[in-house]
């Protein structure tokens, strides 16, 4: 017998609950619902889920406190499931640690994309702290972590050093967007102030060296408001 | 408590300058000339000024006392001294208290009747967005009741094919409603006087392909071309509401293009702004309609040109108010070989790269 993916699903409304439990168990996974804060809280420790699936606003707690508690013991990956206005949610929830935010309303094949990539995400990476070594290569981008060096359809872009820290961190944590603070912080350290000027024009400068047209990337991508990602790995 | 401390602080210093500037203006006057009746009249002339410019009675009154006592000590014989005994020195003080007394009132009852007229043009606008959107929302509605309770009455009638069919309106329409139920939200983020846009210095090709990574999505059909400055631009905007605008302004040329198939988003940055505009190579905007277009209360004409049931009044006033909220501007124009081109204009961010 084959063994399903688990996944928890913290959401109040009854419909929407509805809905996941039918996509999910149509697309092979095995479904566990929770309906309140409380409920949540006790299914993880007991059930052990592969994914948790969060909505932030819930009846009894703020989702985000559940968020903070599991990641005290555990790496399980958590996808946020978030309102679009409410960025700063988002950023907050990828900042305590959830794995991938979705933006309500969403579609399912964005859904199943997310839980596919989460759940790849702690196979793979056991061995995630560190530097990461070897190569990355999607498409034409290849990242070589251990020569530094990033190169386009064969040809060194010719990085500086901050845009190689930013694109391997990027590289190191692919599919999962990396909020602005972030990406400062491990780059230029925690003194440096929200400096999101500097951050945007490394930004440019890499887009002009890797990608074909700033405007279209086929690697590096925005999620205005929130951060940066790249492509994941071929 | 903070803002009124500031219009306190703002107001006091109105009335200190007018007053201030008026007596250094005599004690100057006075070096060539005999002081005289000029003094008096020069300073009921301040205090109608600083009633007139300040808000309330209080700076009024408060300024002509100053100004009869100013008169009095400074500019009356004996200098220096404050003399009650002078003739007609009450009179002069009414009068000055009357001035200010009816200027300040004068303007107050202006200062009102602005504020209603305001008032009553948000009212005028909002009232124009909730017809605009019921109107948007109800045509939706009516499709996916009328497809869903045709799947579950007829489930065993319909063929798998027409209950897809079916299905898919339902999806298509709920988009809809999504984008609707978007840009609303977008309005209530900047309708609200106090909260204040989440400004931040964005890239232009960072939003620009955000709206068309969204835009992609919903019609990957559409050839887009986007030509950018090879200089990098940062705009100071809100990123989320920004995007929100490309994605309503290249949405509308293909919906109301109707023959859209190619769009080209450009950005100029030049003079302190940073332009964005999107052409497309539709069927142009209907001339009657052009020096409307913005004011979200399109309603379809008698021709039908407007598609009655997707009114881009809501998406393009919501444009506008967004643009308006960053202190810029836009404008809609048909180009000579057919098509449309819808711009705006931002304030570019202040220490040039």
């Amino acid at each position: 017998m084959e063994i399903r993916d688990r996944i928890l699903v913290v959401e109040d409304d009854k419909r929407i609950c509805n809905f996941f439990r039918t996509v999910l168990e149509a697309n092979n996974y095995d479904v566990i619902l929770a309906q309140t804060g409380a409920e949540a809280h006790s299914m993880i420790t007991s059930q052990c889920p592969d994914v948790v699936i969060l909505d932030l606003g819930l009846p009894d707690m703020d989702g985000l406190s559940i968020l903070k508690s599991v990641r005290e013991w555990s790496s399980m990956p958590v996808i946020v499931v978030s309102a679009r206005t409410h960025e700063k949610d988002k950023v907050e929830a990828l900042d305590l640690g959830a794995d991938d935010y979705i933006t309500k309303p969403f579609g399912t094949s964005e859904l199943l994309a997310r839980i596919r990539t989460a759940l790849r995400h702690t196979r793979m990476g056991l061995n995630k702290s560190g530097v990461p070594t070897g190569t990355f290569v999607s498409g034409g981008l290849v990242i070589d972590y251990d020569k530094h060096r990033v190169f386009v359809d064969g040809v060194d872009a010719g990085l500086t050093q901050n845009e190689y820290k930013i694109v391997s961190l990027l590289g190191k944590y692919a599919g999962k967007v990396m909020t602005y603070d972030y990406i400062i912080r491990e780059i230029w350290g925690p003194n440096m102030k929200n400096d999101n000027r500097i951050l945007r024009v490394n930004m440019a400068n890499i887009r002009r060296k890797i990608e074909r047209n700033p405007a279209q990337p086929q690697y590096v991508f925005t999620e205005v408001g929130v951060g940066y990602r790249i492509v994941e790995p071929d | 408590m903070k803002d009124r401390f500031r219009s306190i602080i703002k107001n006091a210093a109105i009335a200190s300058a007018i007053i201030g500037s008026v007596t250094a203006f005599c004690l100057i006057l006075q070096q060539f000339v005999q002081a005289g009746n000029f003094v008096q009249l020069l300073f009921v002339l301040a205090v109608l000024f600083v009633a007139r410019y300040t808000d309330g009675y209080v700076y009024g009154i408060v300024a002509s006392t100053a100004a009869v006592v100013c008169v009095n000590y400074v500019f009356t014989y004996p200098y220096f001294e404050i003399n009650f005994e002078i003739a007609g020195y009450s009179v002069t003080f009414v009068a000055m208290l009357i001035v200010a007394c009816s200027v300040s009132a004068l303007t107050t009852r202006i200062k009102k009747q602005e504020q209603i007229k305001l008032e009553a043009e948000r009212e005028k606008m909002r009232g124009n967005l909730l017809r605009a959107v019921s109107h948007d929302i109800r045509t939706p509605l009516t499709s996916i009741v009328g497809s869903a309770s045709g799947i579950v009455d007829n489930y065993d009638a319909l063929s798998p094919k027409d209950r897809l069919e079916l299905v898919k309106d339902i999806r298509d329409e709920a988009q809809w409603l999504i984008r609707i139920v978007e840009n609303l939200l977008s309005v209530t983020r900047i309708g609200e006087g106090n909260a204040r846009l989440a400004m931040q210095d964005e890239l232009a090709e960072e939003i620009i392909s955000g709206a068309v990574e969204k835009f992609k999505k919903r019609f990957p059909d559409i050839s887009i071309q986007v030509r950018l400055p090879e200089e990098v631009v940062l705009v100071p905007m809100d990123g989320i509401l920004i995007e929100q605008v490309l994605v309503n302004l290249m949405e509308n040329s293909v919906i109301h293009g109707k023959t859209t198939t190619e769009l080209v988003i450009e950005v100029k940055s030049g003079g302190g702004r940073v332009e964005f505009s999107v052409k497309d190579n539709g069927q142009g905007i209907r001339p009657s309609a052009l020096p409307h277009i913005f004011e979200g209360n399109l309603e379809p004409d008698s021709e039908g040109e407007i598609d009655s049931k997707r009114n881009m009044g809501i998406g393009l006033s919501v444009c506008m108010s967004i643009v308006k909220a960053h202190r810029g501007d836009m404008s809609a124009e048909n180009l000579a070989g057919g098509g449309a081109k819808v711009s705006f204009w931002l304030p570019g961010s202040e220490e040039e790269e």
